[in-house]
């Protein structure tokens, strides 16, 4: 099942997780993956021009016979060709140094940390997704690419992990609508300028006020939220 | 009941509940006790996260009890951690791995023959091909009674054909497995291409009564080479007939479980290579050591490939599903 929220920014695809749990995923799109990738096949490159001018050196340094000195460089260079996208995927939790800059990570299909057999089978296939991922991402609903489809992947932004902020005390005939509101201006609250923090709480607070006169307790003070905390955070 | 009431009566569950999944999280291993309690009240928070976001969607409440089922389910479904152990991968895991793409294996090889002898013929009565396939250079080399392989060993040093060597074939063996998520048309292509490749410079040689000089540089690490090629394919065929078949499973479950099972067998055949290697580099284009040697190592590489995995399905215990094996 997968749906999306044009008012959400970047789109979520709804997965089901564990006993059908529906959960929203921020799915990376096609546009930032390929830009993930684009700056990991550069470093790919960089990394291999690196052990090409270290095997180099080394062997000069070591003294080998030229052969060793190559065929260190092929063995080298196979591996890290191979191995760049897995091996760091698995070390870091789903992430390359393209997805760590985009704030991509990888995740199992159904929203938890991916397995590192799923982690190589999507990365195995890396040489067929060249030609086709770019179409198949494009295509699909959830952005996966060949790799992802075969290892039960998704790639997602990676979100900032602040709390969820829950009220405890509500006036009298609210609903979702009007805590989703308070909630979610009390969890922006600490990450908003201090002046543009002022004017919303300012704004907030008026409009709880007309909406329940009396419910915020009387602090005095030019900054609304403690007031707003103390209401709707710690029973007034 | 109110939403600050719903809060106020279940959020000491929720606590405790966030608390000790993430302790079971990081603990290694966790008591049946352990586990069953956690389950009881994973299903308490799926049922108020099943309320909470019918109720009042997208309020904290409910995205916290979003956060928390998913992470019951991550702590609850995970697999059995096991220290991982090269005897038990190469004598259990590995051999049941292949066991279940015996008939797919069968099929690689099957048309591996069938184009090989295809090379044969198309060799022994096109002379023309020849040339096209192997180049004029190396078809003058048969004229004058040498083959091409010869010069491996004076063009280029034994280390760089040997590690040139294995990691061309192992490229060859990931494009064979890789293969099969084109629907398994990358896989047989390279059985079939590989077969007929083969055929075909036997059946050249042998216009040229050079065969057996082939056979001599083939014989220590080809048998294996080819049979790992063979299985890797096969391997690949499993995903593309899972990606195919309709089962009673969605493809999004199938198609990566079939595809978990085919990494093992690429897995256990990949570390061959690199021996294939050094065998092909070093040993193979020695005119020195004798064709029976070079049978006996060739015979002995692929009796150490081929006895864990009999060992390993002969010693699987009877009466044990498939499925459940495969999860050991």
């Amino acid at each position: 099942m997968v749906s999306h929220h044009d008012d959400f920014s970047p789109e979520l695809g709804t997965v089901l997780a564990l006993d059908n749990v529906p959960v929203e995923l921020p799915v990376a799109r096609v546009g930032s993956r390929v830009l993930a990738a684009f700056l990991d096949y550069l470093v790919l490159l960089v990394v291999l021009i690196v052990w090409t001018v270290a095997v180099f050196f080394l062997a000069r340094g070591l003294g080998l016979r030229p052969g060793w000195g190559v065929a260190a460089w092929l063995i080298g260079a196979f591996a890290i060709d191979y191995g760049y996208f897995a091996v760091q995927e698995i070390v870091f939790d789903g992430r390359t140094v393209g997805k760590r800059v985009f704030g991509l990570r990888v995740v199992a299909r159904d929203g938890a940390a991916a397995g590192n057999g799923a982690l190589l089978v999507r990365n195995l296939v890396r040489t067929i997704d060249v030609l086709v991922g770019v179409l198949l991402m494009a295509l699909d609903p959830l952005s996966r690419r060949l790799g992802d489809r075969l290892a039960g992947t998704l790639v997602v932004h990676q979100r900032p992990t602040a709390a969820e902020v829950v009220l405890v005390r509500l006036p009298a005939g609210w609903g979702a609508a009007e805590t989703r509101l308070v909630e979610s201006f009390l969890r922006r609250a600490p990450e908003l300028e201090a002046e543009a923090r002022v004017t919303l709480g300012r704004r907030l607070e008026r409009w709880v006020d007309e909406r329940a006169p009396g419910f915020l307790p009387g602090i005095p003070g030019p900054d609304p939220m403690p007031r707003l905390w103390r209401g709707f955070r710690e029973g007034g | 009941m109110d939403y600050a009431r719903f809060v106020a009566l279940r959020r000491p569950l929720w606590d405790a509940f966030e608390a000790d999944a993430a302790a079971a999280r990081r603990a290694r291993d966790l008591s049946y006790a352990q586990i069953e309690d956690l389950a009881l009240r994973y299903r308490q928070v799926l049922h108020d996260h099943a309320w909470a976001r019918a109720r009042f969607p997208g309020t904290g409440a409910a995205q916290r009890l979003l956060r928390l089922a998913v992470l019951g389910g991550t702590v609850l479904q995970r697999e059995e951690q096991e220290s991982f152990s090269l005897v038990r991968f190469f004598f259990h895991r590995f051999p049941a791995a292949v066991s279940v793409h015996l008939p797919w294996i069968g099929v690689a090889l099957g048309l591996f023959l069938v184009t090989g002898l295809l090379g044969i013929a198309v060799a022994v009565y096109e002379p023309g091909v020849a040339v096209a396939m192997l180049g004029s250079e190396r078809v003058a080399d048969l004229h004058q009674g040498r083959l091409w392989t010869d010069s491996l060993t004076t063009t280029m040093p034994p280390s760089v054909s040997s590690s040139f060597i294995a990691t061309n074939n192992m490229s060859v063996a990931l494009t064979a497995w890789a293969g099969g998520a084109l629907v398994g048309l990358g896989s047989l292509w390279v059985a079939m291409f590989n077969g007929f490749m083969l055929g075909a410079v036997f059946g050249i040689t042998a216009r040229y009564s050079m065969a057996a000089e082939l056979a001599t540089f083939v014989v220590a690490h080809g048998p294996l080479e080819l049979t790992l090629i063979i299985v890797c394919a096969g391997a690949g065929l499993g995903i593309g007939v899972a990606i195919l078949r309709a089962d009673e499973l969605p493809r999004s479950v199938t198609v990566p479980r079939a595809a978990q099972e085919a990494l093992v067998v690429l897995l256990g055949c990949l570390p061959w290579f690199v021996l294939l290697g050094i065998v092909e580099g070093f040993l193979s284009p020695d005119p020195d050591i004798p064709f029976a040697w070079k049978a006996l190592l060739g015979v002995a590489l692929e009796i150490c490939f081929l006895s864990p995995l009999a060992l390993g399905l002969i010693t699987r215990a009877p009466g044990v599903p498939r499925s459940q094996e495969l999860r050991r």
